[in-house]
């Protein structure tokens, strides 16, 4: 048994997390950072692109630069760092038990901060479940953080931004990217340099378009593509699946937040107040799990539920605190609405809703 | 296949160890997950479903979606993306439901 005491427990370690970490361990509280995986920085570790709309203090960087920034951030503090550990319950003494895989262990905090990120939506077609048939993320974790070529020639599923991006990066590591395929009469991506460069080496995205059915014994080996009335096969050997993201909400679903419903930022998203408070009192939220956002975006909600919980543990001064939250909310205007416009507004709709929730105590799934 | 030189991030693959999947060795590097590592080796195919008999693979490399389960070193239901290679590890398919430990067969 290895009982922790803290005054703030932040789950997950990607940018929001860390983000958060920096807020309130830099002001003297006892900090504790849980993830499931084995390493800090979340999603960034494999994101070679550039991001664009960071926070003012930020220089544009790639992902894994940013992953590396926001963890030297943090390097002087004192913080716990439980990698490879799992919240796996809340009990009603206000423990929360955490395993290691091998035992489970309590603990103990005053305030709570849920940064768990967000999880790919799939794209169900015939034979969808396929080896071979990965999300999109996989793919550009597969090449960029294990240093595996996942296959040798691909199709897309998708056009967004990210799909724009892992194109591009698949590409570069010598798969064969054969299409693009979209289901809107448009291409998704707003980043029209991206859709040029993809344009530039040659891959074609048929907008339009949609899955017929995966085919391959014990992996998959054709996809059937249909645009308009026109049906072909192209050989693939990987089919990367771009469906968008959703919150992670395990954690709320157990806690008994309630929940709102905001297309823009997911899907279900709990709800929160504008200190990024849930409507239980001690847990706050950032990151993607408050809204699927930009990278930027994740940084500044994590700052802004750090200092919330920094006031509520008294470890800065009211004034102080709400000089802060003003600027990191004005920020927070700028990247997100430089980035898309409907996040932001989606965002404000949430947070005004907080008095009215859509659910209470329900599980969704 | 395993990419010895990374356009962006360049020659980053180090430690080779050894890993057996059914029985059968292929080389893996020490940072990479089991998933991964039997993908480079184009080992797709990790298990398959208990109702129609589906192959089943790697599909998110988040630990979410649980389609990687293999048996590794015994143990069974292991998301094989969330588990690095260590040298000599012994992977098995994920093809039946596991022996529940127990003085009774349960139900």
């Amino acid at each position: 048994m290895k009982a922790v005491e803290t005054d703030v427990l932040i789950i997950g370690a990607g940018p929001a997390g860390l983000a958060a970490a920096f807020e309130t361990a830099s002001r003297g509280l006892d900090v504790t950072v849980i993830d499931e995986s084995l390493s800090l920085g979340g999603q960034l570790i494999q994101q070679t692109q550039n991001l664009s709309s960071l926070p003012s203090d930020l220089s544009p960087m790639r992902g894994f630069e940013l992953a590396a920034h926001l963890i030297k951030q943090i390097e002087e503090y004192d913080i716990r760092y439980l990698l490879g550990h799992r919240v796996i319950g809340f009990y009603q003494d206000g423990t929360i038990g955490i395993t290691d895989e091998v035992d489970v262990f309590p603990v103990k905090t005053k305030k709570m901060i849920v940064a768990t990120g967000a999880a790919e939506n799939a794209v169900a077609f015939p034979k969808w479940t396929l080896p071979g048939v990965l999300t999109i993320g996989a793919a550009q974790t597969l090449i960029n953080r294990d240093f595996v070529k996942p296959g040798n020639d691909a199709v897309i599923v998708g056009s967004s931004d990210f799909a724009m991006d892992v194109a591009l990066q698949l590409s570069e590591v010598g798969v064969q990217v054969k299409g693009i395929v979209e289901k809107s009469t448009g291409v998704l991506s707003r980043n029209t340099e991206k859709v040029k460069q993809v344009n530039k080496i040659g891959i074609p995205i048929y907008v339009d378009s949609s899955i017929v059915e995966a085919r391959g014994m014990g992996a998959v080996e054709e996809i059937v593509i249909k645009q308009e009335d026109r049906v072909f096969t192209e050989k693939a050997d990987l089919v990367c699946i771009d469906g968008g993201r959703s919150p992670i909400l395990d954690i709320f679903y157990q806690l008994g937040t309630s929940f709102g419903f905001q297309k823009e930022l997911g899907g279900w998203v709990p709800q929160y107040n504008k200190d990024f408070q849930t409507d239980c009192k001690d847990v706050f939220l950032a990151g993607n799990a408050a809204g699927v956002s930009t990278q930027g975006a994740l940084v500044l909600t994590g700052r802004l539920a750090g200092m919330n919980v920094c006031e509520a543990l008294g470890a800065v001064s009211k004034e102080t605190a709400a000089v802060e939250k003003k600027g990191l909310w004005k920020e927070l205007e700028i990247v997100e609405t430089k980035y898309n416009l409907d996040i932001w507004h989606a965002r404000n709709r949430h947070v005004d809703n907080f008095t009215h929730p859509v659910l209470k105590d329900q599980f969704i799934s | 296949m395993h990419i010895k030189h990374h356009p962006v991030l360049g020659k980053k693959l180090q430690n080779p160890v050894t890993i057996y999947f059914n029985d059968q060795p292929y080389t893996a590097y020490e940072q990479q997950t089991v998933a991964a590592a039997l993908m480079a080796n184009d080992i797709k195919r990790l298990g398959s479903s208990r109702n129609l008999v589906q192959p089943r693979g790697l599909f998110c490399t988040r630990g979410r979606c649980c389609s990687c389960y293999a048996t590794v070193n015994g143990e069974n239901h292991v998301r094989t993306c969330m588990t690095r290679v260590e040298d000599g590890m012994k992977i098995y398919p994920n093809d039946e439901d596991p022996e529940v430990r127990g003085e009774s067969c349960g139900d």
